[in-house]
């Protein structure tokens, strides 16, 4: 009895396993550890670079490290003795270098290149193996196109915008999790950048909507830049801050495009955004198709866009080199700005509405 | 009447015994009703320091956040009366949330998941939304009571299933993995829209069908022969067993009910956020226990009110969105938490004893 239970189970798995392990290459040259799957820009570049991987014939293995840094450290260690050709690594930890560094000397060890993509690595790490490259874009760059994008934009319809006609733009700002750069760069150049243009141009500084609030941001707690967090902090805000209490939010600055949908719900809700007149301009980064869709029937005013294809053709023609034994940047050089490190930045654009 | 009457003799008795008697009456007094002392006290602090916390529009905001957490966390009471928990619910969540999103999205929307399925009528949506949650709650319960596992284990398992299905739900059609919006307006009206406004601040539709949802549990927990089996199963199975009750029936159904709870969670939830990720429905579970285990569900088993469930997830809401009239850092709301999570099972747990 217990025999016969025991080779049903193995066939079943064996079943499992080989349906599952469809597409996945047992012997893979290039494995790619993705921070997680959950996030959608990462989602994008993932189906993006299987294709490119397929145009360039390199066969490849896709890794969730599900924003866990442990989780990521251990797959990379097994692909290694799978016998990995080329480790494609979107660092989930990007507080400080050990994690990075770590799965560098694993791959010195065994003589393997590794490719960052995406979540940044320091110079330092970078340079210390030759086999090493960093494909991403610049951090700082979005959070200063997204300042500047706002700050034309505010000093364009000033009055329109200024609702209470106090002469100055009170504005709302999420943050989609502590300690990441790219959140802390957008967060503080999005503002600065803009109040520099209003300056400029003889307006008042932005001002965050609650005098209380020392950070001047709202963040997810979770770490998710989720629309959840944003939609019920706007919520929230709303209740108090609204144009019958003469002190309505007349700006929203979101770190990405989850957080302005979120928001752009909450405003839905209030009566604005709904594609007509009553708008209050969002501001997002990432530029994804539900935000492409929101910006075209008027309902969000712009966000940045990274470029995921762009991004992952750069990755997968490095990658391609790095298993042809050839120099890693060869082809790729016109993204190679800085030459004492071997960083490749694809740049942003923005994305707006016309007026 | 009665109640009258009692409460004057417990004033008699109290003015007759002596001061000692008094003061431990006091405290103990005080420290099993820590939680709603300070449910006040936080109230009023926080209105004096922002006096708009009290006003209309805040505390429509306060029901309705509470509201959209209310449904997964009587789902939830359900399993935690029966010794159990359920670490599957916020996957739950957003599966169905992605799932109810995807088939709802407006004609003609550009990012379609399906650009060749019409939009669905709602009410079939409801009910897919409710069978999926169901099919999993029954699968928790089934296994937890045919296999006598802890429901600790079998539902840490089926919240990886659920959120790899999710995962990879998410990557079919033209979607390719990216959020879920441009919802159409037959949904959104349905559950933020409003059909009542108190002066200028509309209360969402959802508000009504979480209170409705409230009174049917408070009726099945209360009324119901399959409630008070539910709370004999928790509070000793063995006994249960012997007096008849199905145990194994009275735990599927619990299991399954709490699915279905989730089901109408995320059926709200894609409409409320508008935009439906991998990441929606991360970590409810959590909360919702907290909110249970605050309002007196004990891990004990066989304890808990719906009155409870409704104070706790109220008074979750209420340091969320005090904290955020304050401005306080967000790192308290942490420590804040998890403070009021601890004080109030010690005190729980302090009253269970001493019944005992």
């Amino acid at each position: 009895m217990k025999i016969r239970l025991l080779s049903v189970y193995t066939i079943l798995i064996c079943i499992l396993f080989s349906a599952c392990s469809q597409g996945n290459n047992d012997s893979a040259d290039a494995h790619v550890f993705y921070y997680t799957y959950s996030d959608t820009y990462i989602s994008n570049v993932r189906s993006a670079l299987g294709t490119a991987f397929k145009n360039n014939n390199i066969s490849y293995h896709d890794y969730d490290s599900n924003g866990n840094q442990t989780t990521q450290t251990e797959q990379v260690q097994t692909s290694i003795t799978k016998g990995a050709k080329v480790l494609v690594v979107n660092i989930v930890n990007t507080g400080s270098d050990d994690a990075s560094q770590g799965i560098i000397s694993q791959a010195k060890n065994a003589n393997i290149p590794v490719i960052f993509f995406n979540r940044e690595v320091s110079d330092e790490v970078i340079n210390s193996y030759e086999k090493c490259a960093f494909i991403g874009t610049d951090a700082e760059e979005a959070g200063h196109m997204q300042g500047e994008m706002i700050g034309e934009y505010v000093v364009r319809n000033f009055d329109e915008l200024d609702l209470n006609k106090d002469g100055k733009i009170s504005y709302i700002l999420f943050k989609g999790e502590e300690g990441n750069n790219e959140a802390i760069y957008r967060t503080q150049y999005s503002v600065e950048d803009a109040n520099k243009i209003l300056k400029e141009a003889g307006k008042n500084e932005l001002v965050f909507y609650d005098q209380s609030n020392p950070n001047k941001y709202l963040v997810d707690k979770n770490g998710q830049w989720s629309a959840a967090a944003s939609n019920e902090y706007m919520t929230t805000a709303l209740t108090s801050y609204n144009e019958a209490n003469n002190n309505m939010i007349e700006l929203v600055i979101c770190n990405n495009d989850g957080m302005a949908e979120g928001a752009i719900t909450a405003l839905n809700s209030a009566g604005y955004n709904l594609g007509s007149e009553k708008k209050i301009p969002v501001f997002g980064v990432d530029a994804t198709d539900a935000a492409q869709e929101l910006i075209k029937n008027n309902k969000m005013t712009g966000t940045i866009k990274q470029d995921a294809e762009t991004m992952s053709e750069a990755i997968s023609l490095v990658t391609k080199n790095a298993i042809d034994g050839k120099n890693l940047f060869d082809g790729a050089e016109e993204f190679h700005s800085d030459k004492s490190v071997a960083k490749l930045r694809i740049p942003y654009s923005k994305y707006i509405t016309e007026n | 009447m009665d109640n009258n009457l009692n409460f004057k003799n417990k004033i008699l008795a109290f003015s007759g015994i002596n001061r000692r008697e008094k003061k431990k009456l006091v405290t103990e007094f005080l420290i099993n009703n820590s939680l709603y002392i300070f449910m006040i006290a936080a109230i009023i602090v926080i209105e004096i320091i922002s006096p708009k916390f009290l006003s209309v529009p805040s505390i429509v905001n306060i029901i309705s956040l509470s509201a959209a957490n209310l449904p997964i966390a009587l789902g939830i009471a359900g399993c935690i009366i029966l010794t159990g928990t359920d670490l599957s619910a916020g996957r739950i969540v957003g599966l169905v949330a992605c799932i109810s999103a995807s088939l709802l999205q407006s004609d003609g929307y550009a990012n379609k998941m399906f650009p060749d399925l019409a939009t669905l009528p709602v009410y079939v949506v409801i009910l897919i939304a409710l069978v999926i949650g169901g099919i999993v709650g029954l699968i928790n319960g089934f296994c937890t009571a045919k296999f006598h596992l802890h429901p600790f284990i079998v539902t840490l398992s089926t919240q990886l299933i659920v959120y790899g299905i999710l995962l990879i739900y998410l990557m079919n059609g033209n979607n390719n993995g990216q959020s879920i919006s441009g919802l159409d307006s037959s949904y959104t009206d349905l559950i933020s829209g409003s059909i009542l406004s108190i002066g200028t601040t509309a209360i969402p539709n959802f508000v009504w069908y979480s209170i409705v949802i409230t009174v049917i549990m408070w009726f099945v927990w209360n009324k119901t022969r399959f409630g008070k089996n539910m709370f004999a199963v928790g509070s000793n199975p063995d006994a249960a067993n012997v007096s008849g009750v199905n145990v194994t029936a009275t735990i599927i159904a619990v299991f399954t009910l709490a699915g279905v709870m989730y089901g109408v969670t995320g059926f709200i939830e894609a409409a409320r956020i508008g935009s439906n990720s991998a990441a929606t429905g991360l970590n409810y579970e959590l909360d919702a226990i907290a909110a249970c285990v605050i309002g007196g569900v004990s891990f004990v088993g066989g304890i808990g009110k719906i009155r409870g469930v409704i104070i706790g997830v109220v008074l979750l809401r209420i340091i969320f969105v005090g904290l955020t009239f304050l401005g306080i850092d967000a790192n308290m709301q942490y420590v804040i938490k998890g403070l009021i999570i601890l004080v109030a099972c010690a005190v729980d747990m302090r009253k269970y004893l001493v019944r005992k």
